[in-house]
């Protein structure tokens, strides 16, 4: 078991080497403004049994939890995702099928708790070539942290489990298990605060611990994030060591902000209206020049990924007619899960949703001219633009009350650019992969992240209030139904009956009259 | 069994004097003038649905339509139409709009082409409305001129232009009821087998009017081939065996084998080709689906309280709903679930009560009547399903045309 503890400040705060003292296994240092980044990466044997005959049977497994408080992100912890449970699930071998689908939803409702999976064939999607994805809304790591203690924290004291405690804060925990080396990762970050710079090693594991910031020396390529700071290996070194280095990252930061919410009144087609700050590229990105519009399209695109719970969807026959998306500002629907059942009711619908992957069109017009700060600084309330996403809501279960509450995360909001030619993106220590919207795109993308800003309060979740059939007052529906139907049934029928009792059900008066005249 | 006394004379069939007919009689007068006003008017609204279809968020075109011609493509490329989602209906349609998905390349071609579906349902509209004229012409025995005054309901009805216009399929089910009114009519059965075979495979619910039909298919009017009427040896009343051997008259057997091995071979056929997906969407679809969205039915939320009831979470509130229900109910009738009985008085009412009173008396009536309360009792509603009742808007109107206290009654069931 190896364990790295990661303490990230921004562009500019660094700390010096006297600044931090060690000490036998711990490290301690001043109080910075940092994201602090834990991954503690498990050999297969020295899993608990049924995890390993689960991960054993597969080809890798990758479960993203995102928390919905919204949080700072620090380059290079980027990556973003909306807010819930993500899995990740690479193609299963058609032998080891049962095993794996068999056990993956118990498995995960025994660690994590609420997770209303039933299995691989029936709760989950498929992405393409044949990666399989699953998510919920999942508020907290609560269970998780429990099963964590009852596996980890066996006879270790209390410095583990308030360690664990510690978790209930994070920002978002990825794990990941590896199949080529055999080995899961567990990283957790927290989100840029203040804290103290301490951390203690174990006995049991090999602690590294960085204290970095990013750096931007004057060799740094356009794509590549700088690093720079300090790395001691907790037990083995007696003071901290200076480190630099660069590294192709596909995550990086697109310094602009964007809020989801619902146009009002809802209705049971929701739009869902994304208020972006920002309608250029990314500075660094390889098409700075706005007025070259052929390059910025074919290079770089605003995207939106969203994943519907299964109580709403979208439509992509409404949203493949180009007038239609024009005046959402909307160029296209990327990706949709398939099947996405059009009319059936959440209760009959067996997946969890679907993810949808929608690329922006943001509005020409405005542009800032020439390359006056203080002018764009004028001209930048008018760079503000909305996108709309056309949604609709199934016909959910009836509740008490007549309403229901749903509950819908932000999408994750990126600038998708092609890197330029012969840039490569060998792995990183900070990469994260299997993501969901990475697969949709070729592998030399770069995400450039908006970051997401609450539009109430400081969740990343948008709520509707869905008009049901209302329990309390359904009791005299079936019989009622029984009853206007009888009543109309009994009406028409004695009309006729009426009818057949003056005239009989011959043809009257009109033949007899027809045959008189013969 | 007083004789109506107040049966109009067919007052309208005799003409103004030809010195000074009245524009409207004299629109009337003269088939070409209505059918071409017809054709002008859905060309109009053909047009005007490309130019809204190009120039705004909002569509002319229904929904359906681009259902059909996205399975119609997909037909065209020899895969099956059921690929697309929420396709429907029998492949037949997708054959037929096979025109709509050819591409040459040249725009306005293109164009033509994809809209060529439309036009076929125009001109299916078309084609109701003359064999409408004809039957009412030989039900009532009104002149040509009258029964186009009334035919023109249907002809010159912007909702019904629209609605074939805009590539709603309803068009071609008006011209196949009509077609098979006007073929009982002229007592043509091997045509009227046909078309009912082809009818229910199409769409399902003609098979209503086959009762209507067989009833009204007597002897007398038939006219059985050993002659007239024959009197009856005896005084006494026949037993109800030759009642029913009666009843088996062979024009009724033609019909009913005729339609049967229609109906029977357009299925084999189209199982041949499609496999399983075509008898799942086109027919099983209509007794498993859950709609109650846009559905108009009685029906309507007592299928949202049942279909969510099947849900473990749902079931327990739907328990807990039931409790402040009357003690006074029967427990059987507690836990009766309405929407599956609601077939027997739908079925009772279209396909028995209706036809047995009325049928004999006024067919096209009878068969209103029918539409009407399949509609209305259906489990479903969507506003396509009460667009079957179009074909028949004539009738009503022309009731007043020669009133008796038959169609006074039939009147009266409409309202």
């Amino acid at each position: 078991m190896r364990e790295r503890i990661t303490y990230v400040q921004k562009l500019g705060d660094s700390l010096a080497p006297s600044a931090v003292t060690v000490d036998g296994g711990t490290i301690r240092g001043p109080e910075v403004h940092a994201a602090r980044e834990d991954r503690l990466t498990i050999a297969l044997d020295e899993l608990p049994p049924e995890l390993r005959a689960l991960l054993r049977s597969t080809q890798g497994l990758h479960i993203r939890w995102v928390g919905t408080v919204a949080y700072e992100a620090v380059s290079p912890l980027l990556a973003r995702l909306p807010p819930g449970f993500h899995v990740l699930f690479p193609p299963i071998p058609s032998i080891v099928d049962d095993i794996a689908s068999g056990s993956l939803c118990a498995t995960l409702v025994k660690i994590f708790g609420d997770i209303s999976c039933s299995g691989p064939a029936e709760s989950f999607t498929s992405l393409p070539e044949g990666r399989l994805q699953y998510y919920q809304q999942l508020d907290s790591l609560s269970h998780f942290i429990q099963y964590a203690k009852d596996q980890l924290c066996r006879g270790s004291g209390s410095s583990c489990a308030a360690r664990l405690d510690s978790l209930s804060k994070a920002a978002s925990l990825d794990i990941s298990y590896d199949a080529s080396q055999q080995v899961l990762r567990i990283t957790a970050l927290w989100p840029y605060q203040r804290q103290l710079v301490h951390a203690t090693s174990d006995a049991r594991l090999r602690t590294e611990v960085g204290i970095l910031s990013t750096d931007q020396p004057q060799t740094l390529e356009p794509h590549e994030v700088g690093i720079s700071g300090l790395l001691t290996v907790l037990g083995q070194d007696s003071k901290p060591s200076p480190t630099m280095f660069a590294f192709a990252s596909r995550h990086r930061d697109a310094e602009s902000s964007f809020s989801a919410q619902f146009l009002s009144p809802t209705g049971l087609h929701p739009t869902l209206q994304l208020r972006l700050d920002s309608r250029k590229p990314p500075a660094l990105s390889p098409s700075p020049d706005v007025e070259d519009a052929d390059d910025a399209d074919s290079r770089c695109a605003p995207y939106a990924y969203l994943t519907l719970p299964r109580t709403i969807f979208a439509d992509k026959y409404q949203l493949s007619d180009p007038l239609f998306l024009a005046s959402k500002n909307l160029t296209a629907l990327r990706y949709t899960t398939q099947p996405v059942d059009l009319e059936a009711p959440e209760y009959v619908t067996p997946q969890w949703g679907s993810a949808v992957l929608v690329q922006l069109s943001p509005p020409s017009g405005l542009q800032p001219r020439g390359k006056q700060k203080q002018k764009q600084k004028q001209e930048q309330h008018l760079e503000q633009w909305t996108a709309e996403i056309p949604l609709h809501l199934r016909y959910l279960a009836p509740a008490p009350g007549g309403y229901s509450t749903i509950r819908v995360p932000y999408p994750a909001v990126f600038w998708a650019c092609e890197a330029d030619e012969g840039v490569e993106f060998p792995p990183s220590p900070f990469e994260k992969a299997h993501l969901g919207y990475d697969a949709l795109f070729s592998p030399r993308t770069v995400f450039w992240h908006v970051e997401p800003r609450p539009a109430e309060g400081r969740l990343l979740v948008s709520s509707l209030t869905v008009p049901v059939l209302d329990v309390d007052k359904a009791g005299w529906v079936s019989a009622g139904t029984a009853a206007a139907v009888l009543a109309g049934f009994v009406w028409v029928a004695w009309k006729l009956l009426g009818v057949y009792l003056r005239d009989g059900y011959g043809a009257g008066r009109k033949v007899e009259g027809e045959k008189k005249r013969q | 069994m007083a004789k109506p006394s107040a049966t109009r004379e067919s007052a309208a069939s005799s003409a103004p004097s030809p010195a000074t007919p009245s524009l409207v009689a004299s629109f009337f007068h003269h088939p070409l003038r209505l059918y071409l006003s017809a054709a002008l008017l859905r060309v109009a609204f053909l047009l005007y649905g490309l130019w809204q279809d190009a120039n705004s968020p909002v569509k002319y075109t229904d929904i359906d339509y681009l259902v059909f011609t996205d399975a119609a493509r997909f037909v065209s490329r020899g895969q099956s139409p059921y690929e697309r989602e929420t396709y429907r209906y029998t492949p037949i349609l997708a054959w037929l709009l096979l025109p709509t998905a050819l591409k040459t390349g040249h725009p306005l071609l293109d164009t033509a082409l994809f809209s060529s579906g439309k036009v076929l349902f125009a001109a299916a509209d078309l084609v109701a409305g003359w064999l409408l004229e004809r039957v009412l012409a030989k039900s009532k025995s009104m002149d040509a001129a009258t029964a186009r005054k009334y035919a023109a309901i249907w002809l010159l009805n912007p909702m019904v232009a629209t609605i074939s216009t805009r590539g709603s399929s309803e068009g071609l089910l008006g011209v196949l009821v009509m077609a098979l009114l006007s073929a009982v009519m002229a007592r043509r059965i091997t045509l009227a087998g046909l078309l009912l075979g082809f009818g229910v495979h199409f769409k399902i619910y003609p098979f209503i009017y086959a009762p209507a039909i067989v009833w009204w298919m007597d002897q007398e009017r038939m006219g059985s081939p050993s002659g007239g009427d024959k009197p009856r040896p005896s005084k006494e009343k026949p037993s109800w065996v030759t009642q029913l051997a009666a009843f088996i008259t062979p024009k009724r057997l033609q019909l009913a084998a005729i339609s049967l091995a229609t109906f029977l071979s357009l299925n084999i056929l189209m199982f041949f080709i499609y496999g399983p997906p075509f008898l799942q969407h086109t027919y099983l679809h209509h007794v498993t689906r859950l709609d109650h969205r846009h559905n108009f039915s009685p029906y309507n939320t007592q299928l949202y309280l049942a279909s969510a009831a099947v849900t473990p979470a749902a079931a327990d509130a739907a328990a807990a709903a039931a409790a402040p229900a009357p003690t006074t109910l029967h427990p059987l009738l507690r836990s009766l679930r309405v929407e599956s009985v609601a077939f027997l008085p739908q079925l009772a009412l279209s396909c028995a009560l209706i036809p047995l009173a009325l049928a004999k008396k006024d067919l096209p009536a009878a068969m209103l009547a029918q539409t009407f309360a399949f509609v209305t009792f259906n489990k479903v509603c969507t506003s396509q399903v009460s667009r079957f009742l179009f074909p028949f808007f004539p009738f009503p109107p022309s009731f007043f045309f020669s009133r008796t206290r038959v169609q006074g009654e039939m009147m009266a069931i409409m309202m």
